[in-house]
């Protein structure tokens, strides 16, 4: 398999050290992030990100935009929120409750209506070339250097690992975690004793150090990242062998997606920069208002406790929240009471960290066919997310030299929805 | 629209085509019911898809539910068509009055609504919230008291048709009860969730007594981690001792409607099932309506994942269908006219069909 050496074909293309450009709402755009002073103090500010993925495409009509009565509306209710004016569908009430603290982008034309190709598109802000994930990015900039946890971490249940680090380095990649379940050999070989492990560790450095004279740093460091992320876990494995507390599991829910939102929690609790937490099961082509009512009746509760608990904590306004698909479903209902894939005119939802809450961003049109007023992409998205964050989206990355537009340069932040 | 056409002795014959003034003339064995010559005589036009039906016991009127918010009536005598308002959400089910003449309506929102028939523009006489979510079903009682539902809070309860009062509140379900019907005898309610489980209650103790795990009609989607299920339809026989299920088996890939229809049939007594009448493996999909026929055959309706339909007949005893109806849009609610010889379908292209099971008519 090759490697990524952090140098690819469409890196040539980008403009060098393009930045320069005025920065808001405190974000740290010195230009190229890795500078000491911008990263330590971006570190020390320690700004986190719980991402609520609904994997496979939650219907807009059925959460965020909802449209009763109109010809592509379904059978669910539009329900009052927290908020005066922001009605949202009753599969979300415990949501509706604390929208507050969320606002909602009901304009996003992502021009695509694949899968694969929305889901990077929203997690790099680029429709296409090999960029770091937003996690990843989060991971390098966000993350302090002494954290105990690895910076990007994904709950799910199922899938295999992205590739989501690119050019930032292995270290910064998605440590996939199944479920609630330690990885695997997270505990050190029986008989190994603590003196044995450091020695057996300070012999592998220095083959390292040897196998790596000459060679690549990219070669050895994604192999000291593994080792690394597997030292900070095994020092905190007692976050998968604690059984969580019943009064806990009572209010999030006994189900796997309750659990996963609760070991969320704990890792954003102890340190952990970038949480992201996959709900399955939203690519629902037939019977699409049976499964959201049953997807949604799982997700909200888990949801909103951890809304709740991040808040009570004094956490919100340090992490920023984001409950999001790859792409929204199709007005129009097919024969089997399904919806299809709809890039074209859908929402998701945004809070805490530099995020103005209670706001409504874009609109539909009556019938959910269209985007209505300011239309927005992933790129839009991803550079507002960074600037709620403290990351200036239109700063560089510094790869060995080389400077990389963080964000899309060709898109802007959605600026009244920042804090 | 293209109506139906009825004699003085409300017999139904074949639709005309067009305006044709000719009528058609019934052939020697027109009355006999013969499921194996099912023909479509009638169709009414709804501009939105279709979701469910019912006809009154009078057989005069069929309602059906639609991708709108209204209940749609047509007066099979006069071919006119009435819109009753007041739903906020898709209406899935509906129970009449033995004389036709009292509607009862469950609608996604959860409120149950009561109408009177005789009305010339019925509106809610009474207006339950009868559950949190969704309420999925509605049945009436057969000394008409009683009004059973079921919901989305995992509850079943029962009502008082007077006063619109509740009476009992049955809970046990771990997963939606997607249906519920009484017992013939009146002292009986089933109900049936997404998981399967059929739970038998006691209305005189007011307690579960008996739970039938139908478990073929339930399956894990693993890849999108969801489960899928449910009774699309429930059925008592008329002599009680036994009852139809329909709905799904062998879930492959639920989220693109890949699984296979089925009805299940249980005996009352045992708790056993006693047949699993499942259509061709070519027809995936769902089975949306079960009726027993007087006749002693059951009468089974389903959607398939591309839009099709099809209409099933089974004879009792045996272990498949013995005659299959194919349809050219799908099929999503079935309702069965008091004359024996004609049922109705709710299609998914806005169409009330009206089937009948008897020798074509022929043409002068």
């Amino acid at each position: 398999m090759q490697r990524n050496q952090g140098c690819n074909p469409l890196d040539h293309q980008m403009a060098r050290r393009q930045f320069l450009a005025g920065t808001a709402s405190g974000a740290l755009g010195l230009g190229v992030l890795n500078s000491s002073a911008t990263a330590e103090k971006l570190q020390s500010q320690h700004r986190r990100i719980l991402q609520v993925y609904l994997q496979g495409g939650v219907s807009q009509l059925e959460s965020w935009d909802p449209k009763p009565g109109t010809e592509f509306g379904g059978p669910f209710r539009a329900i009052p929120t927290s908020v005066p004016g922001i009605h949202i569908s009753e599969l979300l009430p415990q949501t509706a409750k604390r929208m507050h603290l969320l606002s909602i982008v009901r304009s996003i034309n992502l021009k695509t209506n694949d899968h694969t190709q929305g889901r990077l598109f929203m997690e790099k802000g680029r429709r296409a070339g090999e960029y770091p994930y937003i996690g990843s990015i989060a991971s390098k900039y966000l993350a302090p250097k002494n954290s105990e946890l690895p910076g990007y971490i994904h709950i799910s249940t199922r899938g295999l690992p992205d590739a989501t680090s690119a050019f930032l380095g292995a270290q910064h990649g998605q440590l996939k975690f199944e479920g609630v379940k330690p990885p695997s050999n997270l505990a050190a070989p029986k008989g190994l004793n603590q003196s044995a492990d450091a020695r057996r560790n300070q012999f592998r450095l220095q083959l390292n150090k040897q196998f790596g004279l000459g060679r690549s740093k990219s070669l050895t460091e994604s192999f000291d990242a593994s080792f690394q992320q597997a030292e900070k876990l095994m020092a905190r494995k007692a976050f998968f062998e604690k059984a969580p507390a019943e009064q806990d599991l009572a209010r999030y829910g006994k189900h796997d997606f309750g659990r996963n939102c609760l070991l969320a929690r704990t890792l954003l609790e102890n340190g952990a920069t970038c949480v992201k937490v996959t709900h399955h099961g939203y690519d629902s082509h037939a019977e699409n208002f049976n499964f959201h009512l049953e997807q949604l009746g799982e997700c909200d509760t888990p949801f909103s406790m951890l809304l709740d608990d991040l808040h009570e904590r004094g956490m919100l306004d340090s992490t920023l929240v984001m409950i999001y698909s790859e792409f929204g479903r199709t007005p129009k209902i097919n024969v089997r009471y399904g919806r299809d894939h709809w890039g074209t005119a859908w929402s998701i939802a945004l809070g805490g960290c530099g995020i103005q809450p209670g706001a409504v961003i874009g609109k539909t049109n009556e019938k959910g066919t269209a985007v209505a007023d300011r239309e927005v992409d992933a790129g839009h998205l991803f550079h507002t997310t960074l600037q709620a964050l403290g990351i200036d989206p239109k700063s560089d990355h510094d790869i060995a030299g080389r400077s990389i537009p963080i964000g899309d340069p060709t898109a802007e932040s959605i600026k009244e929805l920042l804090a | 629209m293209t109506e139906n056409q009825q004699d003085t002795t409300g017999a139904v014959v074949a639709p005309k085509p067009t305006d044709a003034v000719s009528a058609p003339k019934p052939s020697a064995n027109y009355q006999t019911i013969d499921p194996a010559k099912t023909h479509a005589v009638a169709e009414f036009k709804h501009n939105f898809p279709l979701t469910s039906c019912r006809v009154s016991p009078t057989g005069r009127y069929v309602v059906a539910g639609a991708q709108d918010l209204d209940i749609h009536v047509w007066d099979l005598h006069t071919t006119e068509k009435r819109t009753l308002k007041g739903h906020t959400s898709w209406v899935r089910s509906f129970d009449f009055s033995a004389d036709g003449s009292q509607l009862y309506s469950a609608c996604w929102g959860g409120d149950i609504k009561f109408w009177n028939m005789a009305d010339a523009d019925p509106h809610p006489t009474t207006t339950i919230q009868a559950h949190t979510g969704s309420a999925r079903w509605v049945r009436l009682s057969p000394e008409e008291t009683r009004l059973a539902t079921c919901g989305n809070d995992l509850l079943v309860k029962v009502w008082n048709v007077a006063d619109g009062s509740l009476l009992q509140t049955f809970s046990g379900h771990e997963h939606h009860p997607y249906a519920v019907d009484f017992h013939p005898n009146g002292k009986h309610l089933v109900s049936q969730d997404l998981m399967g489980h059929i739970k038998i209650w006691s209305i005189e103790s007011g307690k579960q007594e008996r739970e039938i795990v139908a478990s073929i009609m339930t399956g894990y989607d693993k890849k999108f981690a969801a489960d899928m299920g449910g009774a699309r339809d429930l059925q008592f026989s008329p002599d009680g001792k036994g009852f139809a299920s329909a709905g799904i088996s062998n879930v492959v890939n639920s989220f693109a409607g890949v699984q296979d229809p089925i009805i299940v049939l249980f005996d009352w007594k045992t708790g056993k099932e006693t047949a699993q009448l499942k259509p061709e493996k070519t027809f995936q999909g769902i089975a949306w309506g079960v009726r027993y026929h007087p006749n002693g055959f059951l009468v089974g309706a389903g959607a398939s994942r591309s839009g099709k339909g099809e209409l099933w007949f089974h004879k009792p005893g045996e272990k498949e269908f013995f005659h299959t109806l194919k349809l050219s849009t799908a099929a999503r609610g079935l309702d069965l006219l008091p004359d024996g010889q004609h049922l109705i379908v709710a299609h998914s292209d806005g169409a009330i069909r009206k089937y009948r099971m008897t020798a074509e008519a022929m043409e002068l």
